[in-house]
């Protein structure tokens, strides 16, 4: 029994070594990288990170900021269109809505190689390729079916006695849902921030082709662009890397906490 | 994958109530409908139409650089059959996605079970395995990519313990699938981990001490109490693995590129972007990508039914 604290520490070590590695070499002129990779950065430098922000192609900076627009609009988008849809699937009763939502299903399992193709011919019908916008558009198609069931299984639990209420009070369908339905969502939203924040993210085919090689990416096809350009500098390479990760690491560190606090508590007695 | 399963308590969870209301707040698809149509337009327009897409253009020979476009029948479609690098690409699949599901499996459960105690310790430790499910997967990637090539970090590491001839790890043909599938196995550890863990936790400790108590051993305390109340668990991470094994695509694209030698780490989801995007052969890469959905689709449906059917009967 006592062994398990050690075993535990033992392989969570080992599972975390390859992290460990690019942790420190971020703080190691290349030539210490290739001498001793797993020893400590002493004395750091933080040359590695200062090269990555002041690339003369400023592949990191416009690829933040790429990614900051990308994920937040998307993000925003998904929340709002796809806690109506859900919202409209969980309380309607007709047969069509039945068919909507099995549709949705289906798309949660398309893999996106098979319809990348495609998605670039639709692009150039509205001439939206290789723009953030049609990147946007894009990324709240696909994903919008997982959001919708993370929001139908959430409206479930909202009280129909709630919407009742405000209706007989002389709200329209739209002020209900806008302030009385969603508010309620909360802990939805934030499980849908969370993911597709992340999934969006991290996407990396489909800005890849969307955005294609000339007019900017995000910093995650940064990653792939700048290992050609580095070849062998690893502690460049974990500088980019590290930068391109943390903004999402923080978002999730920071939203994760509302995702399990509780919903509807105390809305209706009973 | 989870949300599949959700019909069942939908089902169950419907107000009862509720039914008996009429019309005013229960609305068919009049005016409330607007609220489904932002989503469902953008989801019609990059999902739906583009399937549609993929399975006319799989009929023919379409190459934006080579018309003109005719009609084809399922000519692509039996070309397919004796096309070699078609074969080794649903091989590679085929490899990787059985060993992630494999490894990540057993590893996961394994680790699961080790870090299923409450402390300060263990809860850290859940946040080490579940890292990598968070990062992007070009960036582990890119981890593996220094760690594994041939000057890389591993192979100075082995040289410095006097290991002269390394093996290459991404480099030597025999390996290189292998390479890959223990990266992405890394990658989706921690995803199982999280998963048996909540399967874990509700399993009531009474049932365990109740066995303990007619004297059945820590094993078949396991094989009788624990594991069948894991058959949910196990039915997400096998549905989620293998649909993660079926659409490699960015750790190849990002480390090997397909190599080393000729297709050696070629995966179906890789062939179908190449052969759209580097070939130009449209048509012909939307019979694979069509091939693609149809076993991802099988995948979906059936393993999901069998598991969920083995969920019921334990």
């Amino acid at each position: 029994m006592n062994a398990r604290p050690i075993v535990a520490t033992f392989v969570g070590v080992v599972f975390f070594l390859p992290l460990y590695l690019v942790l420190v070499n971020i703080f190691k002129p290349s030539a210490a990288v290739v001498a001793d990779p797993a020893g400590l950065p002493f004395p750091p430098t933080l040359d590695n990170l200062t090269a990555v922000l002041t690339r003369p192609d400023q592949l990191f900076t416009f690829g933040l900021i790429n990614s900051i627009a990308v994920t937040a609009l998307s993000v925003t988008v998904l929340t709002v269109f796809s806690a109506m849809l859900g919202h409209y699937l969980a309380r309607a009763r007709h047969w069509g809505a039945k068919v909507v939502m099995g549709t949705l299903l289906c798309g949660l399992m398309i893999p996106v190689p098979v319809i990348m193709a495609p998605i670039t011919t639709v692009l150039k019908w509205f001439d939206l390729m290789t723009t953030l916008q049609g990147l946007v558009l894009v990324n709240v198609g696909y994903y919008v079916p997982f959001g919708v069931l993370l929001f139908m299984g959430f409206v479930k639990g909202v009280p129909l006695e709630l919407e009742e209420a405000a209706s007989l009070d002389g709200a329209s369908r739209f002020r209900v849902f806008w302030q009385v339905v969603f508010p309620l969502l909360r802990p939805a939203s934030a499980s849908v921030m969370i993911f597709l924040g992340v999934w969006i993210w991290n996407d990396f085919l489909t800005p890849l082709i969307v955005l294609g090689p000339d007019s900017g990416t995000t910093v995650t096809v940064g990653v792939y662009r700048a290992i050609g350009q580095y070849q062998s500098d690893f502690g460049s390479v974990f500088a980019f890397m590290f930068l391109a990760t943390l903004p999402i690491l923080i978002f999730y560190l920071a939203l994760q906490k509302n995702f399990v606090k509780g919903l509807t508590g105390g809305a209706v007695k009973g | 994958m989870t949300q599949t399963m959700r019909p069942r308590a939908r089902v169950r969870a419907r107000p009862a109530p509720s039914r008996k209301r009429p019309g005013r707040f229960l609305p068919g698809l009049g005016r409330f409908a607007l609220f489904a149509l932002p989503g469902l337009v953008a989801y019609a327009l990059f999902v739906l139409v583009p399937i549609g897409m993929t399975a006319y253009n799989s009929l023919t020979n379409l190459n934006p650089f080579n018309p003109p476009t005719q009609f084809v029948g399922l000519r692509n479609y039996v070309s397919l059959l004796s096309d070699a690098e078609f074969g080794q690409a649903l091989l590679n699949t085929v490899i990787i996605t059985a060993i992630i599901t494999v490894l990540a499996n057993a590893g996961g459960l394994l680790i699961a079970m080790l870090l299923d105690r409450p402390t300060k310790l263990y809860v850290l430790l859940r946040g080490v395995f579940f890292t990598p499910v968070v990062l992007s997967s070009v960036v582990i990637s890119v981890i593996w990519q220094a760690i594994l090539t041939d000057d890389g970090l591993l192979n100075s590491a082995l040289r410095g313990i006097g290991i002269d001839e390394p093996p290459g790890w991404l480099s030597d043909p025999d390996i290189a699938l292998y390479s890959i599938a223990w990266i992405m196995t890394w990658q989706m550890l921690g995803f199982c981990v999280v998963v048996y863990l909540a399967g874990l936790q509700g399993v009531p400790r009474e049932l365990n001490e109740a066995a303990a108590i007619d004297g059945a051993s820590a094993l078949q305390r396991f094989r009788n109490v624990t594991w069948p109340m894991l058959a949910p668990a196990l039915t997400i991470n096998v549905v989620m693995l293998l649909i993660t094994g079926f659409k490699a695509y960015d750790q190849i694209r990002v480390i090997t590129n397909g190599g080393p030698g000729n297709g050696t780490t070629v995966t179906m989801a890789f062939q179908v972007v190449q052969t759209a995007f580097v070939s130009n052969r449209i048509g012909y890469s939307s019979a694979l990508a069509a091939v693609m959905l149809a076993i991802v689709a099988f995948i979906s449906v059936v393993v999901l039914r069998f598991l969920q059917k083995r969920e019921v009967s334990q």
